[in-house]
């Protein structure tokens, strides 16, 4: 080991993206392509009468124009799709926005202009596009993967009803939208041959491959490949497959030419899967000593007429703090509007009205939210109804270390605990704080390393670069673990015909992929190593293999004994290829955030001035990258709180600020420099050198931790995001 | 977008010889907004007549007035040794408008002409009165928190989003014109029309008029101002609430004060009721109230901006105050 893991080594390919170098999807020139543009439905419930495209046929560069008259039949795939139909199969809709016709044409401009000359009559119904108009036909929905809408232990009724103090109180959230700043795009790509190549912006190219090959099994191609070597961000909208992929696909094959599809920006909000409007109806029950006895939350969030699924669950809920009795509920009402998804930390939502209402149970028993949280904390793992396992202690959980190291950082001690107290100027000075977690997933992945002739190592596996820095981590992994200068491994990623591997999503990346990368260098490396023990030629031969250790690209013996990768394999002159793989499990990441708050409430100005966060994420393998997330998670974590926002016509059920000029997100002046302090201690249960998955974890306590430094700022209690200037007057 | 001709004018009169003789035309300058409005389907032309070289982008000073060109760029006035300190309101109110590289493109013209960022209106899918006159007003229903709560009515309740507008307009600034019919001089306060039941008309501008520059009185009175922008971000962001305030005080009486408002009104407000009401008072806390009561007293909110009543309000007391040294 040469100690590459945990540094903070610069972005391996930072210089591919800032020169352009790097080709994104839709970057890809295909010969002959043709662009795409889809015709978007403007009812949100009804079907098509008739569609006009007369205009649209007569319009100069266009190839076609394909309806649902002429679009072939496709399987719905199972999940990751995120749709309970393909769209386009029938004159039905089910959403404003949602695609009725699919236009093709030499030029985007071409596919434009007559994607707005298609006329499109409807026989529309009203939709119901409000979820406070129909809270009263919330119902509970069925598992979805499995999992269980209700769960809980213990009798959190009851618990209740004795409990010494309680907290009651409702949080929302309303409808949000990823915007990744790469639009969607797709350009299909059929061979002679029947195989399909699809250049996507996919956080998963194994999952797109299989919900491809799954929505054409009538007509099978002979065989799917998908390329996706770079993103320019997903935040979840990228993991499931949409429609807009399977249609290129299937239009791409009528037409006998390459489609390349991108989605327009407006396009995106009906196209992708949203945050869901979400009501948390929480209940705490406690000992004077601040100990819970209950957590009771029922939720409600949009789903659609055709399917329940709810995407954002209430992990912290269940599982952050010590309590024997647990409820949680999470009910769906019908809405006329897109299926929702998961959305960058999905937890969040839940985890919001969780750490305000222990906010506002620190206030009523008058202990410090610190200390709250520390009495409450738990090192277990605590059963549920629906969970089935046994309880079992983490294998390293530090929060306690998290609170103590942010908060000295930061200075909490000093806070004056009552609200309304801390003046500077005409601003009002609050402090807030807030435990961070999330869920980590893990998918079984595979790696192929090889070592050419040249004594270079080249990793292959089909994860994705998201922007998080899965290349620079995973070459770290690899050329730490052989013994190599990091500039003599490559990683590449973002292909099917690479092994299969974890969707870049639920913070999987890293747990599922590094521990294969870390086998596969291991293999290789002893290999080597017995290549040249082996070989008359080396002046290793016949050393023992145990005895040689790798080190800068050099493989080294006791008596001064040494030989290299590169002499090694140009003597053997072929590469060598091994594979790795390690499954892990899933699990949670940690952390605490402190925000500070400057409101001149008269005007109802609020500006976050300060941020400290401390995060127990197992081992960090690039403090750098490990920092970029918590700056990442910060960011959207304000946005969340101050800005973030789809507002939906309650008329048309219309998205009425589809673009970025209106959905606002945080921009530098909103976000204050965050101070990321780790633990950096490995898990023992993570078989990623001990790292966890932590993508998500950071940002899930900002919305409730300004909300709770509002609180401290000028004694008001904010439930409802976001905290416009409106509610702070 | 459809397709459309484009001539790039070599002088303003040459300029509005060509918008004279092709059909629906647009002048077009840094085309910050145009061309959003076009590839949203929102606006159509055939033809855009290039209006960046016509040699309008002066900044100049006389003894009576600034005199702005049409063509100059917002980051030129805003970053303007002279402006900055002869007219800090003008200043402030560009400065706080969109980012650094839209100001760099986007030209004064341009900015005055802008259109509203209600969402209904550059959706080509929704109604909208403003965009297609009689097909109804959404917003009035739906989603108005960004909408005014002045000079609206049962047909539109847009605001003007520009920011330099309402400093003209409390700058009593002129707009100069030029069209097939020649040159005429609009003083701002005459501008800008209320929506009444033609929301799609939002200017006294003719067709074919070319804007030629700005001209803004030269006073002490001037020097003295602030403009003072809320929203929903630290940058990059239109008003909710905007205030441009001028004052010059003896003792703590006002001798003269000029005050304009965005994000409340169907244009760029100025009501000199507000004005006289404080003209000649000691500037008080409640002198301040006062005034404040009589410009909403004909405020007509609606679901989402009943808000910006009490807001604009307190964002005069705030900037008055700041001015007049009141705390
Ligand atoms: C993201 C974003 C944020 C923004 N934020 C703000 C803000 O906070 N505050 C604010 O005030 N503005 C804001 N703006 C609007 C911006 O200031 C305007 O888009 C810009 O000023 C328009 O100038 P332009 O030269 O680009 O005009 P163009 O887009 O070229 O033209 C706009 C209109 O003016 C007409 N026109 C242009 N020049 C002339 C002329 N000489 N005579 C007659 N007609 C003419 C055009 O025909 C067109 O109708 C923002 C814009 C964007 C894109
Ligand atoms: S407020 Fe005006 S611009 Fe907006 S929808 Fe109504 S009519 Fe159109």
């Amino acid at each position: 080991m040469s100690g590459l893991v945990g540094q903070g080594v610069a972005r391996v390919d930072g210089r591919a993206k800032v020169t352009g170098a790097a080709r994104y999807a839709a970057d890809q020139e295909v010969p002959g392509a043709l662009h795409g543009f889809l015709v978007m439905s403007t009812i949100a419930r009804g079907e098509v009468v008739e569609i006009d495209t007369r205009a649209a046929l007569a319009h100069p560069g266009v190839v076609a124009v394909y309806t649902h008259a002429d679009m072939p039949r496709l399987r719905v795939p199972d999940f990751p799709y995120n749709r309970p139909y393909i769209p386009m199969q029938d004159a039905r809709v089910h959403h404003n926005g949602q695609p009725v016709a699919y236009v093709v044409a030499q030029t985007l401009e071409q596919a434009q202009e007559a994607a707005n000359l298609v006329k499109v009559r409807y026989r529309a119904q009203a939709p119901v596009a409000r979820m406070a108009d129909v809270l009263d036909q919330a119902f509970l929905p069925d598992r979805f993967r499995g999992r269980a809408n209700e769960d809980g232990r213990g009798d959190a009724a009851a618990a209740l009803a004795q409990a010494e103090v309680r907290v009651e109180a409702t949080y929302s959230s309303p409808m949000q939208h990823h915007n990744p700043i790469e639009p969607h795009t797709t350009t299909a790509v059929w061979a002679g041959d029947g195989t399909l190549t699809l250049y996507e912006s996919t956080q998963g190219v194994a999952f797109t491959r299989n919900m491809v090959t799954q929505a054409f099994a009538d007509d099978p191609p002979k065989d799917v490949r998908v390329i996706s070597p770079y993103l320019g961000g997903g935040f979840g909208a990228k993991g499931p497959t949409y429609p807009h992929t399977l249609l290129t696909a299937a239009v791409a094959r009528l037409a006998g030419r390459p489609v390349k599809l991108v989605l327009s920006r407006a396009q995106m909000f009906t196209s992708n899967g949203h945050r869901a409007e979400y009501r948390h109806h929480l209940r705490l029950g406690a000992t004077r000593e601040g100990r819970l006895t209950a957590i009771a939350d029922t939720s409600t969030a949009q789903v659609t007429r055709l399917d329940g699924r709810i995407y954002n669950s209430s992990d912290s809920t269940l599982q952050l703090y010590a309590c024997p009795n647990v409820h949680v509920r999470q009910l769906g009402v019908r809405l006329d509007l897109p299926t929702s998804s998961y959305m960058r930390s999905p937890e969040t939502t839940a985890h919001f009205g969780l750490e305000t209402a222990m906010d506002e149970l620190s206030h009523e028993l008058g202990i410090d939210p610190v200390e709250l949280r520390i009495r409450n904390h738990t090192d277990v793992v605590q059963q549920t109804w629906a969970g089935g396992e046994p309880e079992r202690p983490y294998g390293g959980k530090h929060l306690l270390e998290c609170y103590r190291a942010a908060a000295e950082e930061f200075g909490w001690a000093r806070r004056n605990p009552r609200p309304g107290t801390t003046r500077d100027g005409d601003e009002y000075v609050g402090w807030g704080m807030a435990t961070e977690t999330h869920t980590y997933g893990h998918i079984d992945s595979e790696v192929r390393l090889t070592i050419g002739p040249d004594g270079r190592a080249t990793v292959r596996t089909a994860s994705q670069e998201i922007g998080t820095g899965t290349y620079t981590v995973l070459s770290q992994v690899a050329a730490d673990e052989l013994g190599m200068p990091l500039g003599h491994v490559t990683t590449l990623l973002g292909d099917t015909t690479y092994p299969a591997a974890s969707i870049s999503a639920g913070s999987s990346t890293m747990p599922s992929v590094v521990g294969p990368v870390s086998e596969a260098a291991k293999s290789a490396r002893a290999a080597v190593i017995a290549l040249a023990v082996a070989d008359p030629r080396s002046p290793l031969h016949g050393v023992p293999a145990a005895e040689v250790v790798a080190e800068d690209g050099r493989l080294l013996a006791s008596g001064d004994r040494g030989d290299t990768y590169r002499d090694v394999m140009a003597r053997h002159g072929q590469e060598v290829t091994v594979t790795g793989r390690k499954p892990n499990t899933r699990g949670h990441s940690f952390g605490a955030v402190f925000v500070e708050v400057r409101i001149q409430p008269r005007l109802g100005r609020l500006r976050v001035t300060r941020v400290v966060t401390a995060h127990d994420l197992g081992r960090v393998l690039n403090r750098r990258t490990a920092r970029g997330q918590v700056i990442g998670g910060v960011t959207w974590g304000i946005g969340f709180a101050l800005m973030e926002h789809t507002m939906v016509d309650p008329v048309t059920a219309r998205v009425v600020n589809p673009n970025l000029s209106t959905y606002l997100v945080p921009v530098c002046a909103d976000t204050p420099s965050v101070t990321a302090l780790f633990v950096d201690e490995p898990d023992p249960d993570s078989q990623a050198l001990g790292a966890r998955g932590f993508g998500e974890t950071p940002g899930t306590g900002v919305p409730a931790a300004i909300g709770n430094a509002i609180h401290h700022a000028i004694g008001r209690r904010l439930r409802d995001v976001p905290f416009t200037q409106d509610k702070l007057l | 977008m459809r397709t459309f001709g484009y001539t790039v004018a070599r002088s303003p009169a040459e300029a509005v010889r060509i918008a004279a003789s092709t059909s629906a035309p647009a002048y077009v300058a840094g085309g910050t907004d145009l061309l959003n409005l076009m590839r949203d389907g929102a606006q159509a032309h055939d033809h855009l007549v290039d209006v960046n070289h016509l040699g309008l982008d002066e900044v100049a000073f006389d003894s009576r007035r600034l005199r702005v060109g049409a063509g100059a760029r917002m980051r030129q006035v805003a970053e303007h040794p002279r402006v900055r300190r002869e007219f800090p309101m003008l200043s402030e109110a560009l400065l706080a408008s969109a980012s650094p590289q839209v100001r760099n493109m986007a030209s004064i013209g341009g900015n005055l002409l802008q259109r509203t960022r209600c969402g209904y209106f550059r959706d080509a899918a929704a109604p909208c009165n403003k965009r297609t006159p009689g097909s109804g007003c959404p917003a009035i229903a739906g989603h108005n928190r960004g909408h005014a709560i002045l000079g609206g009515g049962d047909h539109c309740i847009a605001t003007h989003p520009s920011d330099l507008a309402v400093a003209l307009s409390a700058l009593d600034a002129t707009v100069h014109l030029l069209g097939p019919g020649g040159e005429r001089a609009v003083p701002i306060a005459g501008f800008y029309l209320l929506p009444g039941a033609t929301p799609d008309k939002e200017t006294v501008l003719r067709p074919g008029e070319l804007i030629t520059r700005v001209d803004v009185p030269r006073t002490a009175l001037a020097g003295r101002s602030r403009y003072l922008k809320l929203r929903d971000r630290a940058t990059f962001e239109f008003a909710v609430v905007s205030v441009a305030a001028a004052l010059r005080t003896s003792g703590r009486v006002v001798r003269d004060v000029r005050l304009a408002f965005g994000g409340v009104g169907t244009r760029p407000w100025r009501d000199l009721r507000v004005e006289d009401a404080l003209r000649g008072r000691p500037l008080t806390v409640q002198a301040i109230a006062e005034a404040g009561r009589l410009l909403v007293r004909d405020a007509e909110p609606r679901e989402g901006n009943t808000f910006k009543v009490e807001l604009v309000q307190r964002a005069l007391t705030s900037i008055l105050s700041e001015l007049g040294g009141l705390r």
